[in-house]
């Protein structure tokens, strides 16, 4: 464990992300870059970037919570000292994604305004159910929730992002990127350091089952409003590509293609690959995944 | 004139800029971009006499403890924050809290100590570790007025001025070590004092209790950075006042 | 500072030593130039510096922090009621005339 953990040093972690990937970025991106105009000035279009960015600022906040509760409950020095690294890349994502929803027209004063208005209520249970037991003091079931269950699904969820805003709006998918790197670190945690407490405590396994059953399901039901919402735009945005004759683009992701993809399919790719992945990785650390029962 | 200029921006805007993660990624770059671990990458120092050695191991232990103390407090009071100014400048003082321990704790190891955790707990000073305690009390009971209080303005500002004494007379290695911390130091106890000003100027009658707290931890904390100047072996006719800049910040506070 | 209380006062008194500042004479202006400040990101780093300790003195359009000693600079010669931030302990400060005469600072929270 301690071989694994030295690799988290704050020194270290100052040479990776402020002085390495990080090094010239302004909230994340390159200085020059800007939200592309079509998505500022076409009213739906904007208020879809709108309500996507509102559940990343949502997550994220969530994430910010989690980790800095998780620092005190943390047994040993070098898990702290790894989920105050954490932390600050939380409060990074927070406030990167805020400044997108200000770019995109959001007033200051409107910010919380905004974020009740959009959220999706699947998402505020998702994190509920991982809050209370960071709140508990629950060091195991936190880290189980909060680094494999909640960042493995940001994780999957950045990355398609990522893949669909890369042509059109390579803003966003700078800071998605630099995101994708911080979130490889804390997943990474996750599954090391936690393997070895649920050899430790075994005893603990089935509650920390129970509570990744119920996030998936708040986590299913978000994923099914989200693409349910957001056909509209997809297909005004695929228009404009064809009135404005844009070449045909691709954006291959786990065998589909996300600039062509229905959103029923774009959804089923998603879920699939976050479940797929929660259940290697949950594997790894010896526990079994759950089903949840399927969202109506 | 030049095009950027700090005194012209709005107070909105000073605010936004300065308690965000894109400050503090360029401000610590600054001062941390040549250090490995707080020091000098290269330099190369004369080794300490047995006493020198032994002092400064006990005055580390201590610092350790309140980093300690920063750290955990601080990471627990980013949930209790009221606005995301403050969750987001406390997040930058948790990894800040947490680089003092670690750089902290290197030092230790450089002076020989093998098993840090536990010659921490043999130096303890008792009124440090009653401070400690009553801070987590704090942040637990969700006091975000207090805890602010206790940890940024009187263990900070103590901190501070301490640190800084200790800067002019430690050895180069500690002193290098000493002097990132510090930097880091500035901008925890001036949050902590301007968010607490902004908060009494609203609510005045929050002062009372405040004072109350005051008077409760000062003896702790007074008690404690007299002892750790006693184990650094300075004499007495030229140990730094430590009070005075605290009380300079009390008083601004309204809080004496 | 108890009686700046009522945030109304405050602004009374901005008012007031503002008015003062208008009717003096023209103010200098100042070049900047970096004096090795690290602590805050570049772009403003020439408008802070360190307190050198004794033998140093301050220029017209420099003075010390109250909260974290460092010493803030202007492009302007200091006036009472001109506003200053200090970056590097994120106060904002207004510039007063002392009782003897000299300027200093006080805290606007
Ligand atoms: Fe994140
Ligand atoms: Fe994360
Ligand atoms: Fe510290
Ligand atoms: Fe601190
Ligand atoms: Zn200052």
């Amino acid at each position: 464990m301690a071989d694994f953990l030295s690799q988290y040093s704050i020194q270290r972690w100052l040479e990776m992300c402020p002085q390495g990937y990080l090094e010239d970025t302004v909230y994340g991106h390159s200085p020059e870059l800007k939200e592309p105009d079509i998505v500022v000035d076409n009213e739906l279009l904007r208020e879809e970037s709108i309500r996507t960015t509102v559940q990343l600022v949502v997550g994220e906040r969530c994430a910010l919570a989690a980790s800095s509760g998780l620092v005190n409950a943390a047994p040993d020095f070098p898990s702290k000292r790894f989920l105050a690294t954490q932390t600050l890349d939380e409060a990074r994502h927070v406030e990167i994604c805020t400044r997108r929803l200000f770019d995109l027209g959001v007033k200051e004063e409107d910010l919380e305004s905004t974020i009740d208005d959009f959220v999706n209520p699947n998402l505020v249970k998702f994190a509920e159910v991982l809050l209370e037991k960071v709140s508990d003091g629950d060091f195991i079931a936190g880290v189980v929730g909060q680094n494999i269950v909640l960042e493995g699904m940001a994780f999957s969820v950045f990355e398609m992002l990522e893949a669909v805003s890369k042509q059109g709006n390579p803003k966003f998918a700078e800071t998605l990127s630099g995101t994708i790197a911080d979130e490889r670190r804390h997943v990474g945690f996750g599954e090391n350091r936690i393997g070895s407490l649920i050899r430790e405590h075994p005893e603990r396994k089935a509650d920390v089952e129970k509570m990744q059953a119920e996030m998936t399901y708040h986590m299913l039901a978000t994923f099914s409003d989200s693409f349910r919402g957001n056909r509209a735009a997809v297909e005004e945005t695929r228009a404009i590509a064809v009135a404005e004759g844009a070449e045909a683009d691709t954006a291959e992701w786990h065998g589909t293609d996300l600039a062509s993809a229905s959103p029923e399919d774009m959804e089923a790719v998603l879920a699939d690959t976050v479940l797929g992945e929660f259940k290697t990785r949950l594997n790894r650390i010896g526990l079994e995944y759950q089903s949840p029962p399927v969202p109506a | 004139m030049s095009e950027f200029n700090p005194h012209s921006l709005d107070e909105d805007e000073f605010l936004e800029e300065v308690h965000s993660v894109d400050f503090w990624f360029h401000a610590v770059d600054g001062y941390l971009r040549d250090r490995t671990y707080g020091r000098i990458e290269g330099a190369s120092h004369p080794d300490l006499d047995d006493t020198d050695r032994d002092n400064l191991i006990t005055t580390l232990c201590n610092y350790c403890i309140g980093e300690t103390a920063a750290l955990e407090a601080s990471s627990g009071l980013i949930s209790i924050a009221p606005n995301r100014h403050s969750k987001i400048f406390l997040a930058t003082q948790v990894v800040d809290e947490a680089r003092h321990l670690e750089v902290f704790l290197r030092r230790l190891r450089d002076l020989g100590v093998e098993d840090p955790e536990s010659e921490i707990s043999v130096r303890a000073n008792p009124h440090l570790v009653a401070f400690k305690d009553r801070l987590m009390e704090l942040v637990a009971g969700h006091d975000w007025d207090a805890a602010v209080f206790a940890q940024n303005v009187v263990l900070e500002t103590m901190e501070y001025t301490a640190f800084r004494a200790h800067m002019s007379t430690a050895d180069p290695a500690t002193a290098e070590v000493l002097d990132g911390v510090v930097k880091d130091e500035r901008r925890h106890l001036g949050f902590g004092e301007n968010d607490l000003g902004r908060r009494l100027m609203a609510m005045p009658e929050k002062r009372q209790r405040l004072a109350e707290i005051r008077r409760e931890l000062d003896n702790l904390v007074l008690a404690t950075f007299e002892e750790v100047q006693d184990s650094l072996g300075a004499d007495r006719s030229r140990r730094v006042d430590l009070g005075s800049e605290y009380l300079d910040a009390i008083e601004r506070l309204g809080l004496t | 500072m108890p009686d700046s209380d009522e945030p109304g006062m405050i602004a009374n008194r901005i008012e007031k030593v503002r008015a003062k500042r208008e009717a003096g004479s023209e103010r200098r202006h100042f070049e900047l130039d970096d004096r090795g400040f690290n602590e805050v990101p570049k772009k403003w780093r020439k408008f802070y510096r360190h307190w050198e300790g004794d033998g140093d003195t301050l220029g017209p359009n420099e003075i010390i922090c109250p909260v974290c000693k460092v010493v803030i600079r202007s492009v302007k010669e200091l006036r009472p009621g001109d506003r200053l931030y200090c970056m590097p302990c994120m106060s904002r400060l207004l510039v007063v005339e002392a009782d003897d005469g000299t300027l200093t600072t006080e805290v606007v929270y």
